[in-house]
């Protein structure tokens, strides 16, 4: 089960509204590299993972994602506070407002609505992993071309938090390939599914 | 000022917290690193204290510690300060 703590896993105070930079950052809210499809893969692929020591780590990091979303959204919500209507029009932020005032949506920065195609969950330990490492460097990508956009520190703070994240998620999910690995037998790490073929662990 | 002391308590107790977080997603792929486990249970003490004195001077942070006006009551976390009140 899941239940609340009423704080963000790092704090986000931002003095100055800038709706340019919220239509950016939307992004790793609903995007193709986003939060919310982080959240989902690890959360979702976990049951058929079969060591312990994963089922644990995806369950930690898709919870530590769902944190993650929150802060997006507050980043979001904050730069979107007390808008003039000439702000709105001037900095392009129109476009999404039209359809969402200023609530937060699930989309990309493109205005792609988010898709659970963003994400796989195959059934396949050794799969689902590489799609895992491929996502953390995917998601720190993101929040570096975010870091070149956005100049404000009150923004920068927390998003330099988060890409962080990845980079400890990509050591932690690497570790986690490397333990699958060594309950397989070496001769045929690619060749079977651990979560499916029950043949292919390492014999005792 | 009100405002500033809860953030900073807030700072401390999330500190703490991330300790004890990184070192838990740590022993999820290192489970028998008996001195990482050591300077999580450091962490989690200091956390427990800093989350005691917290929830007894600005209210509850889970559902366990309060409900009704105290869980509701503002700021929420995405609110920013100024306009917590």
């Amino acid at each position: 089960m899941f239940q609340y703590e009423k704080k963000l896993q790092y704090p986000v105070n931002i003095k100055n509204p800038n709706p340019k930079y919220a239509q950016i950052i939307i992004s790793q809210y609903g995007g193709p590299d986003g939060e919310l499809g982080a959240s989902l893969r690890y959360l979702s692929q976990r049951f058929s993972m079969p060591y312990a020591e994963l089922k644990g780590l995806l369950t930690d990091i898709g919870t530590e994602e769902l944190g993650h979303l929150e802060m997006i959204g507050a980043i979001v919500y904050q730069l979107t506070r007390n808008l003039s209507m000439e702000e709105i029009k001037r900095s392009g932020y129109d476009t999404y407002f039209v359809d969402h005032t200023t609530g937060v949506y699930p989309l990309a920065a493109s205005g792609m609505p988010f898709t659970a195609t963003y994400l796989q969950s195959k059934g396949d330990v050794i799969t689902d992993l590489h799609e895992n490492l491929a996502a953390e460097q995917k998601a720190r990508t993101t929040y570096d071309n975010i870091l070149r956009l956005v100049d404000d520190p009150d923004v920068r703070e927390p998003i330099k938090f988060l890409r962080e994240r990845e980079i400890v998620h990509y050591q932690r999910f690497g570790e986690g390939l490397r333990l699958a690995t060594d309950k397989l037998n070496e001769k045929n790490f690619y060749a079977f599914n651990p979560s499916f073929d029950k043949h292919c662990n390492k014999r005792k | 000022m009100m405002i500033r002391e809860r953030e900073k308590c807030l700072k401390s107790l999330s500190a703490a917290q991330f300790m004890v977080w990184e070192l838990h997603l740590y022993l999820d792929t290192h489970p028998n690193d008996t001195n990482a486990m050591l300077r999580l249970k450091k962490y989690a003490a200091q956390y427990q204290a800093l989350l005691a004195d917290f929830e007894a001077k600005f209210g509850p942070l889970t559902p366990h510690s309060g409900s009704g006006v105290a869980w509701l009551k503002n700021p929420w976390p995405w609110d920013i300060e100024e306009c917590a009140k």
